[in-house]
């Protein structure tokens, strides 16, 4: 039995669980933690205070019209007359907007996949190629990622021309398809959204590689190396070291391409005035416009918004949870 | 009542706003912009600058910008710019939209200034596109009338001559079609539903009829369906442009020698003839070679075509409604609208027909001109166009479709947007 000096106080710490918590400070320092208490909230007030009025301000008024009767004359000052919920129970007793709901779940869950394994890929990549190859790999992913959408969609609408297009041509003249002659790229909707898809995965890529990239050059060597030794194989790697460690960057760049490809807009907007059919190929983004701006039903364009507004903010909230909780492990 | 009461409103705050700008001087124009939107290329270089120059030696303290907008969208814009506190002064408007910002009150009631805009002498059609509710919101600016151009040559080597009912006209389209395999005898690019309306009306159908105070869509009906099968005929057999292009840039095909003949409006005579080396470059080699006659109609004459044409008014919001009346009474004097008649767009003014001068073209114009129809004249037409119903009916139909189904769909679609 031995005696232990009491001058030598450790702290004592407890097990509660299997968490570790740590044991009590000192009176000072949680004097200063309430001290502290207000900072965070006072320094969040300036963004706040901005969000509040760019987005808060505007998405009030998006409810408050998702509730009213408005249409072209209201924009112009006649006064708009409160509906109620019958706006939206137009929308969710409307077939078309589930066909538009499910087309555009189904169009931007197509696109993320293929986002991600592609941007992966890349990066992956990236890690091997030699320094002169990845700064051009770079250097043309940087001019895709600057290409405004509305540029880009017109562009490879040329490609995708039925007349003159250099895509119908190569088919044609190099590999002697003839069927690809005069070929309407856009006009059967499946096609429509594969040629959709090329655009936005193609303009897409270089975040998700670029960001990728940065995660994989902070994957710890030695980790990689020991596994290599162990005779892990490189899928098998990927799989049990690299994937675990980027996780939370995979999760945030795959929320983040989900929300961008839901509400896309400008890339089926610009599509369909080149070809296709419209009521075939609206997305979301692109049938809240035709209902409200172009159509001038402002009231019933808001309860599509607002119920766009509320699945995105579903599926955001859920991810986000996610990497919340990715981070407290 | 209510839209006096935004008039005046609107007034009010541009007299406060024009008090501002001119600080103690009291001249309520010194420094103010007028800014005039003009839509397309229509409008020929030379308008313009008689517009802004004419304007500016009037009211020397004032300035006159002219920003060109694009056909695409217009409705959209219109809607959001005219609305907005930053509102153009004067704005074109396609005829058929008109009645959608008329009704509104995005115009400025111009009743009272009707005489100085030219009275009875503007085309009546498009006096009433631009007026609702018995009062006179929107001048017409000018009206287009669809042609046939075609390749002299062409029609010459196949042993055809211009066609004088419109069987004759789809037959020779079939004739150098079959003769030209690859090529368009008539290029008819699906989304392209104006060209679609004279078959239907020359069958003696109709796109709606008012019910009461209702909308009876009426391309379903016998008549219409005969119109719209021959429209699938000529797509299918004359036609080689795309099921579901667009009709903006009709002059690609017609200088690389692969549409035999089209029918657009009358200004594409311009976009053809451009130099070979302009931003959107034409083939002038061509002239020589450039036929042009008016779509005949079913008995022989011209068709009944689509009346296609602008309006132009002012903007409710208009800071400077005064000036803008103004730069709108110049735009409407005779010497403004004989440039267009100089340049093949009819002018506004009845008494300026002759301008047009008397060569084949001003010939077939003025066919054209005089057997012309407008679509619908509700509020809602314009919600009609920018939903693209038409152009989806029109490229199921270049596709192949079941004519009498894709058209009850379409009258139900029609009817829920004009009865709405």
């Amino acid at each position: 039995m031995t005696t232990v000096e009491p001058a030598l106080e450790t702290a004592p710490s407890a097990v509660e669980g299997e968490r570790l918590t740590a044991p009590p400070g000192p009176d000072a320092s949680r004097a200063r933690r309430r001290r502290g208490g207000l900072t965070p909230y006072t320094l969040l007030t300036p963004a706040m205070i901005v969000l509040a009025l760019i987005v808060g301000w505007p998405l009030l008024q998006l409810i408050v019209t998702s509730f009213q009767r408005f249409g072209r004359a209201q924009v112009f000052g006649a006064p708009p007359e409160w509906v109620w919920f019958e706006n939206y129970a137009d929308v969710l007793s409307d077939p078309v907007f589930y066909g538009v709901l499910a087309r555009t779940l189904i169009f931007s869950g197509v696109c993320v996949v293929v986002t991600m394994l592609l941007g992966t890929l890349i990066a992956l990549m990236m890690m091997r190629l030699p320094k002169g190859f990845r700064l051009l790999l770079s250097v043309g992913m940087l001019l895709a990622w600057a290409m405004p959408a509305l540029t880009a969609t017109v562009v490879w609408g040329w490609m995708f021309d039925t007349a003159y297009g250099v895509v119908n041509h190569v088919l044609v003249n190099w590999f002697g398809l003839e069927q690809y002659f005069q070929h309407s790229w856009l006009i059967d909707p499946l096609s429509f959204f594969f040629v959709a898809g090329i655009i936005i995965v193609w303009g897409a890529i270089p975040f998700v590689a670029f960001t990728l990239y940065a995660g994989l050059t902070q994957v710890p060597d030695e980790v990689l190396e020991a596994a290599q030794l162990d005779g892990a194989g490189g899928f098998k790697r990927f799989r049990l070291i690299v994937f675990p460690f980027l996780k939370p960057i995979f999760l945030i760049v795959t929320i983040l391409q989900l929300i961008w490809d839901l509400r896309v807009f400008t890339q089926v907007f610009a599509l369909q005035d080149i070809g296709g059919i419209r009521a075939l190929t609206n997305t979301l983004g692109v049938y809240i416009y035709q209902t409200s701006i172009a159509g001038g039903d402002f009231g019933q364009g808001g309860a599509i918004a607002v119920i766009t507004a509320v699945l995105l903010m579903s599926i955001s909230i859920y991810y986000v949870r996610q990497v919340t909780k990715e981070e407290e492990l | 009542m209510r839209k006096l009461g935004i008039v005046a409103l609107g007034a009010a705050a541009a007299i406060t706003l024009a008090g501002c700008a001119s600080g103690g001087t009291g001249a309520s124009e010194e420094g103010a912009e007028i800014r005039v939107w003009l839509v397309g290329t229509d409008t020929p270089d030379e308008a313009r600058d008689y517009l802004k120059a004419t304007f500016e030696e009037e009211h020397p303290d004032a300035t006159l910008v002219i920003e060109e907008q694009s056909w695409d969208g217009l409705v959209d814009r219109l809607t959001t710019s005219l609305s907005g506190s930053d509102s153009p002064d004067v704005v074109e408007v396609g005829n058929t939209q008109a009645s959608a910002f008329t009704s509104a009150g995005a115009f400025l009631d111009l009743t009272e200034h009707f005489d100085e805009l030219g009275g009875d002498d503007l085309l009546p059609g498009f006096v009433e596109a631009g007026s609702y509710d018995g009062r006179f919101y929107a001048a017409p600016l000018y009206a287009g009338s669809r042609l046939v151009f075609y390749k002299k040559d062409a029609l010459a080597s196949a042993g055809l001559s211009v066609p004088t009912t419109l069987d004759e006209y789809i037959a020779n389209g079939e004739a150098l079609a079959a003769a030209n395999p690859g090529k368009s005898g008539i290029w008819w690019p699906g989304q392209d539903w104006y060209n679609a309306l004279p078959y239907i009306w020359e069958n003696g159908g109709e796109v709606a009829v008012p019910d009461g105070d209702a909308w009876d869509a009426q391309l379903s009906s016998a008549e219409s369906i005969a119109g719209l099968e021959q429209v699938q005929q000529v797509m299918t057999n004359a036609s080689a442009a795309p099921k579901d292009g667009n009709e903006t840039s009709p002059e690609v095909g017609f200088c690389d020698g692969t549409t035999l003949q089209l029918s657009a409006p009358s200004w594409v005579k311009w976009s053809i003839l451009a130099p070979a080396d302009a931003e959107a470059p034409g083939c002038p080699d061509q002239e020589e070679n450039l036929g042009v006659y008016a779509l005949p109609g079913m008995d022989g004459g011209a068709a009944q075509v689509f009346a296609g044409g602008s309006n132009i008014g002012v903007s409710a919001k208009s800071a400077h409604p005064e000036l803008a009346i103004d730069a709108l009474e110049i735009i409407l004097s005779d010497e403004f609208q004989t440039i267009y008649g100089e340049n093949g767009l009819v002018p506004a003014k009845l008494s300026l027909a002759d301008t047009l001068g008397t060569d084949d073209v001003a010939k077939a114009i003025a066919a054209a001109a005089g057997n012309a129809k407008l679509t619908p004249a509700s509020p809602n037409w314009a919600d009609v166009e920018a939903a693209g119903i038409l152009q989806d009916l029109f490229v199921k139909i270049a596709q192949g479709g079941d004519v009498a189904a894709l058209a009850a769909a379409a009258d139900e679609e029609i009817e829920a947007i004009l009865n709405d």
